[in-house]
């Protein structure tokens, strides 16, 4: 019952017209920014702040822009995915997987519902996680000391031979060069550069938008002028939009694994979105077997990672809230937002600030189901630019992610570095090597090292305390498990070979 | 296969070179039993690995595109590069319409199309970009703003 | 009305593109949004517009690279006699500007403004922690330093690793390169770290762990300033507990070097009075920053000293060389 007049509380001060007004700005701006390359949760939300201000907004009403546009941005990701191959921002990367390939076969707009839905799916129950668990929840980061880290990072590894590549062989070597690409920077351990051969640029090492908009955007670019588009998405007849009710139902329980499993990544304040929509698609993965079709337009493989991705964004609000702690770059922004409005996040923040806890909550769920609302009917329109003919989408496509890399850092250094990305994305797509787990390299890569070495610092170079913890021991098997599964299967399933298979000697 | 295994000796190479260039690393000052080399040294060591089984056992080489293609590409390469170098001192409006004109034409070659193309784009991203997202791109270079 | 919304966004929330429009402050935050320098910036920087003293809002720009050593190469190199310009300091700057961390950067090329407030550091232990005083720890580890591990909320070498250093070698124990710390992604990771038990204690700035200290999942052992500070009177000096280390965490700004001395006194003058002002002393109570004020020449000469102290430290315990 307390909870259910917090929430009253919650509305009374988040609900009224000026506020949603607000939410349906944000949550449109907060779409366009998560399409656009580039642009994601985090610049968009950045880029509002100063507004916020500008426009004399009181704490709440700042709270409803922006986490309208946080949501909103979430939910946008997955539109240049599908239509594009183009991941809008990291979390929407696993829906390129399945998104594409349903847009290849004129399911475009049948993708887009699904991962609307899904995506409301995920962010609703994330939330109400978030009311009903939020304080207890907190206590799960204290579990996770550096050798737990490092064995959920490590599954993340061992499970990514099954994506994209028929050639396991090359989804290592892809996984390497990410993590060959995340060891340049700082050692965060020693504060020493690595691999930066005394350049400044290199000394933060790598940013994960410009790998990801490199080798997705700028390589589709260089792949349409080879190709003048055939295999592509652009033009490809489209079927009539519905809601694909059948569909939805076949994909109700994916949305509800995959909204569980991005839950508890996003609580885990270093693994985040992307983990979290990793990790649900490979476990619809496994859980469909070899009757899935996935990474050839399966469903399932659109709603698991896309309800994964927006639960993780709910899930990271608890232990933004409850400790401080930013779980991913856009709670970063929101906190120090909550910090600029004189609002310190804390244990204590839910006893001392009942009004903005629940008033952000309130409008977390009011900016859902004006996504919800916004996004069914617009997927009208977002399919269109599928009609767009290539030589305008595409050259707009680089110009937009050009601006998105340069209102980073405003340097000339990441354009070219992302140029790079896209001449090796090419070379790599050519030859068969799937780009995710460079993507998936970069990203944790400097997590996955600092928690090993961190974990050895604390056990004294006691290489059995990687193994110590029930929570360590679990993620363990379950990597193991997930490295040695697949090739088990594929034995006692006498899976007919893979079609392109053919070697020569 | 023969593009395979180019590719093999390529990553062979840079995997190497990437153990050479860990090697160098400074040793941790302070207690880090692991230190900085360890992980830089097993990445490239398994990426060596990896790149040997392909070596080995390569698949089928992807029909790679020719003569007129290649310089398609690599003309969108090169205007990409300058693209990157010319967006800070001369502004967004004229290296984008130019950027995006090129681009335009690699992929449909009809001259027109593409240069209208270059500048609609420029103009309607910046009006986009400027006012409806509040992004402060410079629209011309900083000396002929005055 | 929705118009009017896009066109405020588009006249007024610009972004760090380059482009300033004339007149308008530009704050450089060194960092991605949400840390210490962040703060700074947004603080002041509303603070500037609120007190009437700058024209219009002032643009906080993220400018995230080399802990701070890309703004401060871009700031010496590209804005030298930028007069509207000032950008967000603090000991992490200097800490870095004295290991050489900024590829050959020295502190004497940008002008130092001022401070106005301070983060004492503190080190913490979890509440069920066995360790009741600053001496109980520093026992303990003279006794076996590899029972005990700091997590804090920099890289080693780093200012938050400094602290526990510091009051080792107040203690006479000096074996600098036996003390293990892992430095988490900030203090409040730090902080969920040790609550966690997987490391003994915790270092940090107070800022970073009021919240847990108000909810008692946390015991501070000690402060690192002169005199018990206000709000927080319960938590003992490491002073009074014998070992006299003082470490805070100074906020504050410096400008490029090339401004003339008018434009370099004007901040001086409009920083003493977002000090002085009641909404500053507000922002610092609700943050744990104590009062820490130093404005114009006196600051120059303080950095100079900081520096070469710190300098001295790191090379003792073999940061540098």
């Amino acid at each position: 019952m307390e909870i259910l007049s917090n929430l009253a509380l919650g509305f009374s001060v988040a609900l009224n017209p000026f506020t949603l007004f607000l939410a349906v700005v944000g949550c449109f701006l907060g779409t366009i920014i998560g399409a656009l390359p580039g642009l994601g949760p985090s610049n968009g939300v950045a880029i509002l702040i100063p507004l916020a201000f500008t426009l004399g907004l009181d704490a709440t009403s700042a709270l409803v822009l922006l986490t309208s546009v946080y949501y909103g941005a979430m939910y946008g990701g997955r539109i240049s995915s599908i239509l594009l191959n183009i991941p809008g921002d990291e979390p929407a990367l696993m829906t390129t997987l399945d998104g594409y390939p349903m847009a290849r076969q004129g399911r475009a707009g049948d993708a887009l519902v699904i991962s609307g839905v899904a995506s409301f799916v995920g962010a609703m129950l994330a939330t109400i996680g978030l009311v009903i668990l939020a304080p207890m929840l907190a206590r799960v980061a204290y579990l996770f000391g550096p050798a737990e880290y490092f064995a959920l990072y490590l599954l993340a590894f061992t499970t990514l031979g099954g994506v994209g590549s028929k050639n396991q062989a090359k989804a290592v070597i892809a996984a390497c060069i990410g993590l060959g690409i995340a060891m340049i920077g700082l050692d965060n351990t020693t504060g020493m550069p690595r691999f930066t051969y005394g350049n400044m640029h290199m000394m933060d090492g790598v940013d994960f938008l410009v790998a990801i908009v490199g080798l997705f955007a700028i390589t589709e670019v260089f792949f349409f002028i080879e190709t003048h588009g055939k295999g592509s998405a652009i033009g490809v007849k489209l079927e009539k939009v519905t809601v694909p009710i059948k569909d939805l139902i076949a994909t109700s329980g994916s949305m509800l694994r995959g909204s569980g499993i991005g839950f508890v990544a996003g609580i885990l304040p270093g693994a985040g979105a992307s983990l979290g929509s990793f990790l649900a698609y490979m476990a619809e993965k496994s859980i469909a077997g070899p009757s899935g079709k996935f990474g050839q337009g399966d469903p399932r493989g659109v709603a698991a990672p896309e309800a994964g991705n927006n639960a993780a964004a709910g899930g990271a609000l608890i232990p933004m809230l409850t400790l401080g702690v930013p779980g991913s770059g856009t709670t970063a922004v929101l906190l120090a937002l909550l910090m600029t409005l004189n609002i310190t996040p804390g244990p204590t923040l839910f006893a001392d600030r009942p009004e903005v806890v629940w008033g952000l909550i309130a409008s977390l769920l009011i900016a859902n189901v004006v996504l919800l609302i916004m996004n069914i009917p617009m997927v009208k329109i977002f399919v269109k630019v599928l009609m767009v003919p290539a030589w305008v989408l595409l050259p707009g496509v680089t110009m937009i992610s050009f601006v998105g890399i340069y209102s980073l850092t405003g340097s000339y250094f990441d354009l070219v570095m992302m140029v790079g990305f896209g001449v090796m994305g090419y070379f790599l797509r050519k030859l068969d090597i799937p780009t995710v787990p460079v993507i998936l390299g970069i990203l944790l890569g400097n997590q996955m090292e600092d928690n090993l070495r961190r974990a050895m610092v604390i056990a004294n170079g006691d290489w059995t305390y990687l193994f110590s913890t029930g929570i360590s021991i679990g993620l363990w098997t379950a990597a193991i498990a997930g490295f040695i599964a697949p090739i088990f299967l594929r034995r006692f399933l006498k899976r007919p070979p893979q079609p392109v298979d053919a070697e020569a000697d | 296969m023969a593009s395979d295994r180019i590719f093999g000796l390529v990553v062979l190479g840079v995997a190497l070179a990437y153990i050479a260039s860990a090697l160098q690393i400074q040793p941790s000052f302070l207690s880090d039993p692991v230190g900085p080399k360890v992980f830089p040294l097993v990445i490239g060591a398994v990426a060596a690995l990896a790149a040997l089984v392909v070596l080995l056992k390569p698949d089928e080489s992807p029909e790679w595109p020719h003569g007129r293609t290649w310089l398609h590409l690599g003309i969108a390469l090169a205007v990409l590069v300058g693209y990157a170098y010319a967006l800070k001192p001369l502004g967004f409006l004229l290296p984008t319409a130019v950027a995006a004109s090129v681009v335009s034409y690699q992929i449909s070659p009809r001259l027109q199309t593409a240069a209208l193309t270059g500048v609609g784009l420029s103009v309607g991203l910046f009006a986009i970009f400027k006012y409806a997202l509040g992004l402060g791109l410079i629209a011309l270079p900083r000396a002929m703003m005055g | 009305m929705k118009m009017t919304l896009l066109k405020a966004l588009g006249t007024s929330a610009l972004l760090s593109l380059g482009a300033t429009t004339a007149m308008a402050t530009e704050c450089i935050a060194p960092a991605d949004a949400g840390g210490g320098w962040d703060f700074t910036c947004r603080q002041i920087g509303k603070l500037l517009y609120d007190l009437k003293l700058v024209p219009s809002p002032v643009q906080v720009t993220n400018m995230a690279g080399a802990g701070g050593g890309l703004a401060y190469a871009n700031v010496v190199n590209e804005r030298n006699t930028d007069a509207d310009l000032i950008v967000a300091a603090s000991s992490a700057t200097t800490t870095r500007l004295a290991q050489n961390a900024y590829g050959g950067a020295t502190a004497d090329q940008v002008r130092w403004v001022g401070t106005i407030g301070g983060d004492p550091g503190v080190i913490v232990v979890a509440k069920d922690s066995p360790y009741q005083t600053l001496k109980d720890l520093v026992d303990a580890i003279i006794a076996d330093p590899s029972k005990i591990t700091f997590a804090g909320g920099s890289a080693a070498g780093g200012f938050d690793h400094l602290k526990p250093l510091m009051v080792l070698k107040a203690a006479g124990f000096t074996n600098a390169k036996a003390v293990k710390y892992i430095g988490m992604n900030g203090g409040a990771e730090a902080i969920t770290q040790t609550i966690g038990g997987f490391t003994q204690a915790m270092t940090g700035d107070i800022s970073e762990i009021t919240g847990f200290i108000k909810s008692g999942d946390v015991r501070a052992l000690a402060i690192l300033t002169p005199e018990r500070v206000a709000g927080f009177e319960d938590i003992p000096t490491a002073k009074e507990q014998g070992y006299d280390v003082v470490v805070v965490n100074w906020r504050g700004l410096y400008v490029p070097k090339g401004i003339s001395d008018d434009a370099f006194n004007g901040w001086a003058t409009k920083l003493q009075a977002v000090a002085d002002s009641a909404e500053w002393k507000a922002v610092m109570e609700a943050n744990g920053l104590a009062p820490f004020t130093l404005v114009g020449a006196e600051f120059q000469g303080w950095i100079d000293g900081v520096v070469a102290d710190t300098t001295a430290l790191s090379r003792e315990i073999g940061v540098i060389q």
